[in-house]
């Protein structure tokens, strides 16, 4: 799914798909996972089609992580749930499963199935210095992109009603998701 | 930790007092206990891969692969829904470059972005901090979100329900001013 108009995202922002949005503004857009780890989990995904986090400018990042974080707030309080988790898997390595980038807001209670824990690796010292030297390396050159930064305005829509024709698209279009 | 060998008449003491502080207090006495804190006022050593006014990233001492960021606000949160807007902008923008640097400088073909918020969530530290992991194929990191099938009428009851709480319960003050103390409290509570 390289371009986008094959892209399943931008034909969710692009209401081709329905879905249940929770947020909506000009850059960025929230709905809630068809196929979530827990209810409530949500994707936040901004609206242009950026492939990776790399690609996705600074200004569009501090929104994005603010949408998620109100959204996180929000399952705090509505959800009972007991924590939330923020993750962004980032290229197929990391578990990517579609080619825009998107933000997972998770609700998390004891025992959920869910797994974002790991056995840590042993490491010689040698290995952990050359490590933190050539990451140390590349921090030099760390700068920000000039852009003037919007606020994010959270606002609710309205809730988007579907027929039963679109919903039966919406399941059918949302099984073909790896 | 030593508070771990408290007995229970020593808890609900400590427990009595947490409540009857104030936030800043409370911001003061969790800042006191926490590693972090001391890690970025060079009281306890750490390896760092960079550092600026607001942030600081530094190598985790239990990495999921070589090259494990940990980035840690240098204000002390305990968790993300404390942080003012400007705080968490920055903070992702400096993982943002931290992710490229990983594909760039130590041969990553991926990277995952981790936040926990609560106990539940994975937490294991009382200070707001984001995991940057580099990722390879086959690195033996498993990662599990399974997918559950929701109804149309459970995503739909989902949905509303984050809308409500966005519209009518997400207040300025509560990203300024930080969490509930019960939230703070439950975090405390198993440490």
């Amino acid at each position: 799914m390289a371009t986008r108009a094959a892209c399943l995202v931008c034909q969710i922002i692009e209401n081709k798909v329905p879905s249940k949005k929770v947020y909506e503004d000009e850059l960025a857009m929230a709905v809630i996972d068809v196929n979530g780890s827990n209810p409530g989990h949500c994707f936040v995904m901004p609206k242009n089609h950026y492939p990776i986090l790399e690609q996705v400018p600074d200004a569009e990042i501090g929104r994005l992580f603010n949408i998620s974080n109100r959204i996180s707030s929000a399952i705090f309080e509505s959800f009972g749930a007991q924590g939330t988790n923020i993750f962004v898997a980032n290229g197929i390595p990391a578990g990517q499963t579609v080619a825009h980038f998107t933000i997972n807001v998770i609700p998390r209670k004891e025992n959920d199935g869910i797994n974002l824990q790991w056995q840590p690796k042993q490491m010689s010292e040698e290995e952990i210095s050359t490590v933190e030297l050539k990451l140390k390396e590349q921090t030099k050159n760390l700068g920000f992109e000039k852009e003037e930064e919007k606020k994010p305005r959270i606002h609710a829509k309205k809730p988007v009603v579907l027929s039963d024709e679109e919903e039966e698209y919406f399941t059918k279009q949302m099984r073909r998701l790896p | 930790m030593a508070e771990q060998n408290i007995n229970q008449e020593q808890l609900q003491a400590l427990q009595e007092k947490l409540k009857q502080m104030s936030p800043e207090e409370l911001r003061e006495f969790q800042k006191k206990q926490c590693i972090f804190c001391q890690i970025v006022a060079n009281k306890v050593q750490s390896r760092k891969i960079y550092e600026d006014d607001g942030v600081l990233a530094i190598l985790d001492i239990n990495p999921a692969n070589p090259g494990h960021t940990l980035l840690l606000t240098k204000e002390h949160y305990s968790i993300m829904p404390q942080l003012p807007d400007e705080e968490i902008a920055h903070v992702f923008k400096v993982a943002k470059s931290l992710s490229n640097f990983m594909l760039k400088g130590i041969d990553s073909h991926g990277t995952n972005i981790i936040v926990a918020n609560g106990i539940a969530a994975g937490q294991r530290a009382q200070h707001f901090m984001v995991h940057v992991i580099p990722r390879k194929e086959n690195d033996g990191i498993n990662f599990a979100l399974p997918q559950k099938a929701m109804e149309q009428k459970e995503i739909e009851a989902a949905g509303d329900r984050i809308i409500a709480a966005l519209s009518g319960g997400v207040k300025e003050e509560k990203t300024e001013k930080g969490a509930s103390l019960d939230e703070i409290s439950k975090l405390l509570g198993v440490k």
